[in-house]
């Protein structure tokens, strides 16, 4: 990983907690990280940087996760954009998305522990 | 109507008195040849026909006491019959008013339904709940009246009805004439007494109110458990980058006590999760969503989860397992929480060096999961309640006090029995328990 370009991952996440452990996790583990606060603030750094792959809480405030992926769905870049949704529980639309769109994933932060999110991240960016 | 009939008696007493004294005076003018002349007295000279005439006038007098009397009788007896009748008729009315007075004012509403299942005579209730006036349901059908939701439902009960079967305390949704949501347990008691074309009285226990507590609490659990979820996840992930070491090595104590909080947190997870699968549960949004399941390998996958506190208490684990129980067809999910509830209380409860047993078996019986382990037991006191919310048995208290909730067998039934099976278990206290689940 160090060998290569360093990836960029963007973290939306209203929670500024979880935000900072998650800041610090990747950051140790070799990625540029970049954080947002709501839906909103997400989606314009996300079309302004276009990170690696993007972390992306579903329960926000402004606009959730859904909405978030789909306006990126929309757009010419973020159509094909690496997206991780983050679920507080099993989510079974997040579940299904995933199985459908290969470059979408799902973490479900009370079950998965920081390596394997870690694991989740690098299994996104090697598909293509 | 006593004191009605007591004044018949007294004429009937009274008229019975007159014809007497009507029938003494005219004999006694009959008698009066008799004992008219005073001189037979005196003389004493009665001939064979004065004395033939006052045995003839004895007997007459005689005669027309009795056919008065038989009169007396018989006119007493119709007048007892006339006043029975009479106080049956106020006992009917009596029971009439009050019966009506019950069914109009009762709290519960009442219909009478015709043989199509149309409503008659909705009492005062009865309007209430569908917030409508007597003119708008009368003649309605009632299992129309139910909501779209439940429209499979009520047509089901509908065809139950039409074939003659009684119906007891089903819930169903209503729209009132106001369009509000209402919730009743509807019984029809099929009967023959409420006229000819009336075939049922049907109560519609309204349970509104009920429904929407439990809904409110069921709201706030979900909603309880969830808010509690993403703090957990950040204690979780907190404790796991300092066990990394990525920011630096702790000292035994100091990863001892980061441990501690990890697993504390652990158990605050399941508990939010129990929570929230049991809200779930009840407000009915989540269902069974069958797969082909390896049981053999998602039990294997349990056994790892607890490997931590299987080793530490040294348990010995016994596995039977069933090729036939490879390829069920049930919820993975469902059967993963089931599972692994029924082995991490065996677990739980378990004195160390104890045994825990899994078997699979296929037999004409069903398909079943034993979980049996050598455990601490259910007091026998307290074996009717382990299904039910908030349990502890007395002895369990004693034992792990932080790791359990006292949720997990409540929700192991609810689940088993969403996916149409059903669980049971023998336990003796000190000696062990074994559950049982037939899929």
């Amino acid at each position: 990983m160090n060998q290569e370009r360093q990836k960029t991952v963007l973290i939306i996440d209203d929670d500024s907690n979880l935000r900072k452990v998650l800041v610090d996790k990747l950051s140790l583990s070799g990625f540029k990280v970049v954080g947002a606060g709501d839906g909103e603030e997400g989606l314009n750094k996300a079309l302004e940087i276009h990170p690696d792959i993007i972390l992306l809480d579903i329960l926000m405030p402004k606009m959730d996760g859904w909405a978030v992926l789909g306006s990126l769905r929309s757009d010419e870049w973020g159509k094909n954009a690496k997206i991780i949704m983050l679920t507080a529980v099993e989510d079974a639309k997040a579940v299904a998305k995933a199985v459908e769109d290969g470059s979408f994933s799902y973490i479900i932060k009370t079950e998965n522990s920081m390596n394997e999110m870690i694991e989740k991240i690098e299994d996104v960016l090697g598909s293509n | 109507m006593r004191k009605n009939s007591i004044t018949k008696y007294i004429i009937t007493s009274l008229c019975i008195f007159l014809i007497s004294l009507s029938l003494f005076v005219f004999s006694s003018g009959l008698l009066k040849n008799f004992f008219g002349d005073p001189n037979k007295y005196i003389n004493s000279h009665f001939s064979a026909e004065d004395i033939r005439f006052f045995i003839l006038n004895v007997l007459l007098i005689f005669i027309l006491l009795l056919i008065s009397w038989i009169i007396y009788l018989l006119l007493s007896v119709e007048y007892r019959a006339a006043s029975i009748a009479g106080e049956e008729t106020e006992s009917i009315t009596i029971s009439l008013t009050q019966f009506t007075k019950l069914y109009e004012e009762s709290p519960v509403p009442y219909v009478i339904l015709d043989e199509a299942g149309n409503i008659n005579d909705p009492n005062k209730a009865t309007l209430r709940f569908f917030e409508a006036s007597r003119e708008e349901i009368e003649g309605q059908n009632l299992f129309y009246f139910c909501s779209k939701e439940d429209k499979e439902k009520s047509e089901k009960l509908f065809e139950y009805y039409k074939s003659d079967m009684p119906i007891n305390k089903e819930e169903l949704q209503f729209n009132t004439k106001k369009e509000n949501q209402k919730f009743a347990l509807v019984s029809v008691f099929l009967t023959k007494g409420f006229g000819p074309s009336n075939k049922g009285l049907a109560t519609i226990f309204d349970i509104t109110e009920r429904k929407k507590l439990d809904k409110a609490k069921t709201e706030f659990l979900s909603l309880a458990s969830h808010q509690l979820r993403t703090p957990t996840a950040t204690i979780k992930w907190y404790a796991d980058m300092l066990l990394s070491g990525s920011l630096g090595e702790f000292n035994e104590k100091q990863k001892d006590y980061i441990n501690t909080i990890q697993k504390v947190n652990q158990n605050m997870i399941e508990i939010t999760n129990t929570l929230l699968n049991i809200s779930k549960i009840e407000v009915g949004s989540i269902k069974p969503e069958k797969k082909l399941v390896n049981v053999k390998e998602l039990t294997e996958s349990i056994f790892t989860e607890l490997n931590p506190q299987i080793s530490e208490k040294n348990l010995n684990i016994k596995k039977q397992y069933n090729d036939k129980l490879k390829n069920v067809e049930i919820d993975p999910k469902f059967l993963k929480i089931v599972i692994h509830n029924l082995i991490s209380n065996a677990v739980k409860y378990t004195p160390e060096g104890g045994t825990i047993s899994v078997k699979f078996e296929d037999s004409s019986q069903g398909r079943m999961i034993i979980v049996s382990d050598t455990g601490i037991g259910i007091p026998k006191a307290e074996q009717d309640k382990v299904f039910s919310k908030l349990f502890r048995a007395e002895n369990a208290r004693n034992v792990g006090t932080s790791q359990s909730s006292g949720l997990g067998l409540y929700l192991v039934k609810s689940l088993i029995e969403n996916m149409g099976g059903n669980i049971e278990f023998s336990s003796i206290e000190n000696q062990g328990s074994t559950f049982i689940i037939r899929l």
